[in-house]
């Protein structure tokens, strides 16, 4: 296992969420790994993958090509991220033709693409890398509350490629929730998408999409839900408002991203976290 | 125009004539679920092979993956829809509710501009500032990505 990473946080994070790029930092610290910075690393081409092919993989290599110079793997924090990047890397290394073509691409900027690295989503390093024994290790504030798991999409599926977990029925999320000492319950639709990817092009449609897990997470009596991708975290935490609104009806479910949760049980204080700044208040009093 | 011959040099284009049109595509599709089927990626993939068009509502897919991974064809749903979009934009122009994310990208690097505010708060955090780049721009212009 590697305990130093190239450490991607893409464009949300630090537009909307940095309390998700703050409590990573202060978990993955607190497990001895070593994140190394790559602020102007820019964007992972993601939205290019449904405009342009090969902007789209040019701009992925240039992430990938700055971990390499590092000689370190890329883990990123955002399932959106994990997706563009874990995908290219992966048909750059098996396709030469499209390799060398990225290349004369990149040659522009004087980067090259070599496919000597690998594309890890956080989730994996905990859950595969650090492993769940080495994690209890350093729960020492353990919590009692319910929680509601979203793995998001681009951590599992298309399942062919990212091989991870399994995904009918995920569980590496929920075994990393219990390791705080919380319990992860079962709720209906649980593998339902945020609606995330539709909001520009049809906000009612998101937003129905939304609301629809946010009511299936009040119904099964969950204290809080955690997110493993700044989007989905956007959805379900900043626009829970004005979902609520809307729909005309009220969730205030408080939404974590799955570090605050571990970073509480690992001791640290909500503000070490930066959980003051979830939008649906979270009362620190519920986590036991 | 016809789209057929476009969709099927590409490599996951060639799953396209594998569906039988069973519908389990659309029984999982989250959009298909808010819409009561109006968004249905069966009558998609359908007018593709028959009419070879596509029409708008390819852009309403959330790219969850839920079809592809259900089905029994191992037709590359969602990665088809995919391509139609990158088809689309060849024949037509850039949707709207893209061209932002395409003008932040050339102007700063990021789909979101990360400006003062941002960092400023980043600064109180103990964050490191983000930096702007120009190279996501160059990259645009060499690919043909910067449809202005």
């Amino acid at each position: 296992m590697s305990d130093r990473y190239a450490y991607f946080i893409g464009c949300t994070t630090p537009f909307r969420v940095s309390n998700y790029d703050l409590s990573t930092r202060r978990v993955m610290e607190k497990l001895g790994i070593e994140l190394v910075d790559m602020n102007d690393a820019g964007c992972c081409g993601l939205y290019y993958e449904v405009i342009n092919e090969l902007t789209y993989l040019s701009m992925a290599a240039r992430i990938l090509s700055m971990a390499e110079d590092e000689k370190l793997d890329l883990m990123v924090i955002c399932n959106g991220c994990n997706g563009s990047l874990f995908r290219a890397n992966r048909k750059l290394k098996e396709n030469p033709e499209l390799k060398d073509e990225v290349n004369q691409v990149l040659a522009d900027i004087d980067r090259e693409f070599k496919g000597t690295i690998e594309v890890k989503h956080y989730v994996k390093v905990l859950w595969e890398d650090v492993g769940m024994e080495r994690i209890r290790e350093e729960v020492s504030n353990p919590l009692d509350v319910k929680v509601a798991v979203h793995y998001g999409c681009h951590l599992l599926r298309p399942s062919e490629e990212m091989r991870f977990d399994n995904p009918q029925e995920p569980v590496s999320l929920d075994e990393l929730v219990e390791a705080t000492g919380a319990s992860s319950i079962d709720y209906l639709e649980k593998s339902l998408c945020c609606g995330g990817y539709v909001l520009a092009a049809n906000q009612d449609i998101a937003y129905k999409m939304t609301g629809r897990k946010l009511r299936n997470v009040k119904n099964a009596k969950a204290d809080v839900m955690i997110t493993a991708c700044p989007f989905c975290n956007v959805m379900y935490d900043t626009n829970q408002k004005s979902i609520e609104r809307e729909l005309r009806e009220e969730f205030r479910i408080p939404v974590l991203h799955y570090p605050q949760l571990l970073g509480l049980s690992m001791g640290y204080s909500p503000r070490e976290v930066g959980l003051e700044q979830n939008r649906v208040r979270v009362d620190p009093g519920i986590f036991g | 125009m016809d789209i057929r011959k476009e969709l099927q040099e590409d490599i996951d284009g060639e799953t396209l004539n594998y569906c039988f049109s069973c519908g389990i595509c659309t029984g999982g599709c989250p959009s298909a679920m808010m819409t009561d089927s109006r968004y249905n990626p069966r009558k998609i993939l359908h007018r593709a092979v028959i009419e070879g068009k596509l029409e708008d509502d390819i852009w309403l897919c959330t790219n969850c993956y839920t079809c592809q991974e259900r089905c029994p064809t191992k037709t590359k749903v969602a990665d088809l829809i995919s391509l139609m979009r990158r088809v689309y934009v060849k024949h037509n122009k850039i949707p709207r509710f893209i061209k932002p994310l395409v003008e932040n990208l050339a102007a700063c690097g990021f789909t979101q501009v990360i400006g003062d505010l941002e960092n400023r708060r980043r600064e109180r955090m103990g964050l490191p500032k983000m930096k702007h780049t120009r190279e996501i721009r160059r990259i645009m212009e060499k690919t043909g990505g910067l449809y202005e």
